[in-house]
């Protein structure tokens, strides 16, 4: 039979491929009223929304902690406490935004099957982003000089783990973003075959659309 | 396909792949599902002893505790456990029952064993992120246990630890007990996140044709919202502990008020993870219990879409009650009204969940199997936990009640009464596990002696609470206003000593039934769901074929058929059924 | 159960017992209610010979009926909290006597504002776990805490209020009985949290000015 035969050839150990499709009827048609079992959003992208729910979430919890502080301290900065470079990290913002866009820009070479020009968007991408983590840890630097540290007070306290949290999410999204680039490069990716750049877009969105609420909050509130 | 033949089929590919990667390092949803089992048991019988010692304290205050006189100074001197030591033990006693004995099983255990076979798939979305899950939990498990061993004792600030007692190791006297059960739980966090992405996807995007949402059986919607509500909970937990940990090792102090840190904060956070976490805990027993309770009434499930809608609503509304538990923290008081008012109204789904529970018996024909009477009791225990409740939704009441003996008693009811609906699945399940049946006498004598000692052992502490006994004391001795109450202590105790001891049959026949020689036929209870379709227990990859669905999970006793049930995936010659139920 | 309620010493206690009673009363209700109709059910509706379940996936009516009531029950018993809160922790009358209770690892620092009533002043007075109040009149206490969270528990009085460092709480009591009260901690506070309580002394009027007598000496 041939329901037989697809279920010997999908019980096979190693078809974990195989195993992840949505289940096939096999045959019969099902009755009416019946709905397609054809996702509507693929396994990996739901996955990965699922996780940015869950970060979003991480970050509310910060975001909320550090809202509570903001609220109960008169002033802020505290007194003896070094200002936030506001203007540096203006630049880097547009910077991060700008990777954003040339990350959508890279999305939509590969939807378009240009494997050149995927690369190239793919490498600026990764070249803003880089630029951005430069410019952080080089605030930071100068930021420990001025004295301000995890240490001394909430203020340094949220200050590095909110900006501090972002910066390796950006790391994060970085090396996964290299990992893209390196595969494009040996162009792995095609017009009907791009889901990995579109999941490592989604996620680089994600850490870009995130910056402004917190550089807000954190450098201009 | 016959059933010998699949069981020979699966036996073969368990030969293929080798001890490691079958028992061990398997991908397969149904063994990691029993690896979380064993992994909740073992863990269940430490919890449960460290209960043990807790409640001879309680009763006999600074007497040796009989076999304990090998434990090293200073955790316990010649038998006689100190204060520190007990707060530890309770604080370890509910980190162990909460997280690595309640959640690996009802979530960890029957997520992954029954979530694809229910809904007809033939594994997980993520097979080897579901692997991944097992083993980080695993290791977090671990790195839990192993504060035992470490100077200092393990963690002694209570499971809530409430900073700044859990911020900064002088308070308590802890330095690396308490940094590794925050460690542990950001792992276990991380093993739960993968967890629940996993159940997410895979209901979402792998149903079998003709599994609509609303055809799902109760414990796969009650596990999907449980997923969920992990999604969201979790990662703020982990917000906090990160947080804990910097005051702790790097000298912040988010939570301590010298540094301008505010104490309440650590609340919050907690809380907000803490009270969906309750619900991540109780909604898979009511599911598992709903499903049940239909099977062995040979009836359907009264009011589904209730059931399910109610869930939903639990849910939401739990990520907005969290503040119940804060009423006399110092927060302020019309915000106590606030969540006295939600708090009131995520009551009412849980009661409509009862009363549904209730009219699934009506007119039914009621079979009293031992996984039957289990989920009975999970009822009866829930009935109880969720009206004391009522009582410390009340803000005024609440101020005596608070941090009492009536709480002890109140969430023992809720949280360890999903003992019952654990002990239910297991003995519905197990044919389905591990192909045998259980021993039904052995089964019913579990449970009668487990019902009378859960309830003798929980019930007078409702007693302690309304005369005032704090909760979380060593000694209640060293109060007059509690010498009185003593005799209740030592009535606990006794009780809590049999309702251990009453687990026993329940070992035998586990460990017994494991190596019975008799095997189990597929559908042993005769029920609708799918996972009785698949041989017990099911091969790699479930089904002979993908089941086709055409009706809900509960026609039982239909007039359809003759028989009283019908499974989801037999096709009539006509489909009128599926066509007037959606 | 109320029988082991301790005795209430204190004004607002009454309303929290009433609201306690009313809650037990219902609640009892709902538990025999479902009990005795599941043990009911559960016989009635065993399994028999011949016999087939009713074939029914519910009633909307009946389900509407038991959302509707328990929906009404839950929103008077909010309203019927509400007011008894609000009493005894927004509105506090005019205090007669003040002063402070610094909750520590593991003991409860009291200080008396002395004749001039007020603190920071030379004739405070210092003690440890003792507090001495008169009858009948309105008590205001400062709750702070040095270390950890504690939890200030007066169970004759129906009081608790945890201490949170870094802030000053107001907790306010009227006791109408004199006597002997005890004052544990009722939120964990480290390995000496069992056994840290005060006493709670409520003075006749006369037994007070004989108090304040001795500790303020006229000179």
């Amino acid at each position: 039979m041939v329901r037989e035969a697809v279920a010997r050839r999908l019980i096979e150990p190693e078809v974990a491929e195989e195993l992840r499709t949505p289940a096939l009827g096999g045959g019969e048609e099902p009755p009416t009223g019946v709905t397609s079992t054809q996702p509507a959003v693929s396994n990996a992208r739901l996955a990965l929304l699922m996780f940015l729910a869950a970060e979003v979430m991480f970050f509310a919890g910060l975001i909320g902690a550090f809202i509570v502080f903001r609220l109960a301290s008169p002033a802020w900065p505290p007194p003896f406490q070094p200002r936030l470079p506001v203007g540096v990290t203006a630049i880097n913002t547009v910077i991060l935004l700008l990777s954003g866009l040339t990350m959508r820009l890279a999305l939509m070479a590969a939807r378009r099957g240009k494997p050149t020009r995927l690369v190239q968007w793919l490498s600026i991408t990764a070249l803003l982003g880089t630029v951005f983590l430069g410019i952080q840890g080089y605030e930071w630097l100068r930021l420990i000089g001025f004295g301000l540290t995890l240490s001394s007070g909430v203020y340094g306290a949220t200050f590095y783990t909110l900006i501090g949290c972002h910066a390796v999410h950006v790391f994060g999204a970085a090396v996964w973003l290299i990992a893209v680039l390196l595969q494009a490069r040996r162009g792995r990716f095609s017009e009907r075959s791009y889901a990995g750049v579109q999941l490592c877009a989604m996620y680089w969105t994600f850490v870009v659309g995130l910056w402004p609420v917190l550089y807000g909050l954190v450098y201009l509130s | 396909m016959s059933e010998a033949a699949t069981a020979h089929d699966a036996h073969a590919h368990h030969v293929e792949l080798g001890f490691w990667r079958t028992y061990v390092f398997s991908t397969d949803h149904k063994m990691i599902g029993r690896q979380f089992l064993f992994l909740g048991l073992f863990m269940l019988i430490i919890g449960g002893l460290l209960a043990m010692m807790m409640r001879w304290q309680l009763a006999w205050p600074e007497t040796e505790i009989p076999l304990m006189s090998w434990v090293p100074e200073p955790y316990m001197y010649g038998g006689i456990l100190p204060p520190q030591t007990y707060n530890a033990f309770f604080t370890m006693h509910a980190t162990i029952m909460i997280f690595f004995v309640v959640m690996p099983i009802m979530v960890g255990c029957f997520g992954n064993f029954l979530i694809p076979l229910m809904i007809g798939t033939r594994d997980m979305a993520f097979p080897k992120l579901n692997l991944l899950s097992f083993w980080v939990g695993a290791v977090s498990g671990v790195v839990m246990l192993s504060s035992f061993f470490v100077p200092g004792g393990p963690a002694a600030s209570g499971w809530t630890a409430y900073a700044p007692l859990s911020a900064q190791a002088a308070f308590t006297g802890v330095e690396w007990g308490q940094h590794l059960w925050i460690i542990s739980l950001i792992i276990l966090g991380i093993s739960s996140l993968m967890g629940s992405i996993n159940y997410i996807t895979t209901i979402v995007n792998m149903r079998a044709p003709g599994m609509t949402y609303f055809r799902m059986p109760l414990t796969i919607w009650s596990l999907f919202i449980t997923a969920i509500l992990l999604l969201l909970a979790l990662p703020v937990l982990t917000t906090a502990l990160a947080m804990l940990l910097f005051d702790r090792m790097f000298g912040t102090s988010f939570f301590l008020s010298q540094g301008g840190g505010e104490p309440l904060l650590w609340q919050h956070l907690f809380w907000f993870f803490g009270h969906p976490e309750v619900y991540v805990l109780v909604l898979p027993a009511m599911g598992v219990t709903s499903d049940i309770l239909s099977t062995f009434s040979r009836k359907p499930i009264f009011g589904y879409h209730a059931m399910a809608f109610s869930m939903i609503s639990i849910a939401f509304l739990s990520f907005t009650v969290w503040g119940h538990h804060m009423f006399i923290s110092g927060m302020n008081p019309l915000l106590g009204t606030a969540f006295m008012m939600s708090t009131m109204v995520i009551a009412i789904p849980s009661a409509i969940k009862t009363f549904n529970w209730l009219g699934t018996l009506w007119g039914g024909s009621i079979r009293f199997t031992s996984p039957m009477l289990f989920a009975l009791g999970f009822v009866s225990n829930f009935l109880i936990g969720g009206l004391s409740g009522i009582f410390m939704a009340s803000t005024p009441v609440d101020i005596f009640i608070h941090d009492t003996y009536y709480i002890v008693a109140h969430f023992h009811y809720v949280v360890a009464g999903i003992i019952f609906a654990l002990f239910a699945a297991v003995y519905y399940w197990f044919p389905k596990m591990f192909g045998r049946m259980m021993n039904e006498p052995l089964g019913k004598i579990h449970f009668v002696l487990t019902y009378i000692f859960f309830n003798c052992a929980f019930f007078p502490m409702h007693f302690l609470g309304v005369g005032g006994h704090m909760r979380r004391i060593y000694n209640p001795m060293q109060y007059e206003f509690l010498q009185p109450l003593q005799g209740i202590n030592v009535f606990i105790t006794v009780s809590a000593f049999l309702l251990g001891l009453s687990q026993i049959p329940f070992l035998v026949n586990f460990i017994g039934s494991l190596f019975a020689k008799k095997r189990a036929e597929k559908n042993p209870w005769q029920a609708n769901t799918l996972e009785w379709t698949a041989a017990s227990p099911p091969p790699h990859g479930n089904f002979d074929a993908v089941p086709v669905v055409y009706r809900g999970a509960y026609e039982y006793s239909s007039p359809e058929v003759k028989e009283d049930w019908l499974p989801q995936d037999r096709q009539l010659a006509t489909t009128s059924t599926a066509a007037r139920l959606h | 159960m109320m029988s082991w309620l301790p005795e209430n010493v204190s004004t607002f206690g009454g309303e929290i017992d009433y609201l306690f009673y009313v809650i037990y009363y219902i609640t009892g209700a709902a538990f025999i209610l479902v009990t005795v109709l599941m043990i009911l059910f559960l016989i009635l509706y065993r399994q028999r010979e011949g016999r087939r379940a009713t074939y029914t996936h519910g009633s909307t009516a009946l389900e509407i009926t038991w959302t509707v009531i328990p929906a009404i029950v839950f929103v008077g018993l909010s309203f019927a909290s509400v007011s008894s809160w609000g009493k005894i922790k927004s509105h506090p009358p005019p205090p007669d006597v003040q002063l402070q209770v610094t909750a520590k690892q593991f003991n409860w620092e009291i200080l008396y504002p002395g004749p001039d009533g007020k603190f920071g002043t030379e004739d405070d007075l210092q003690a440890e776990n003792d507090i001495y109040v008169p009858v009948n009149k309105v008590v205001h206490v400062i709750l702070k805490s040095k270390d950890v969270i504690h939890s200030f528990f007066l169970p004759h009085l129906r009081v608790k209020q945890d201490s949170v460092p870094g802030r000053d709480i107001l907790v306010w009591f009227q006791a109408v009985k004199p006597g002997k009260y005890e004052l544990p901690c009722a939120e964990l506070c480290g390995f000496g949290h069992s056994g840290m309580r005060g006493w709670l002394h409520v003075h006749t009027p006369e037994e007070y000015a004989k108090w304040v007598e001795e500790s303020w000496p006229r000179k």
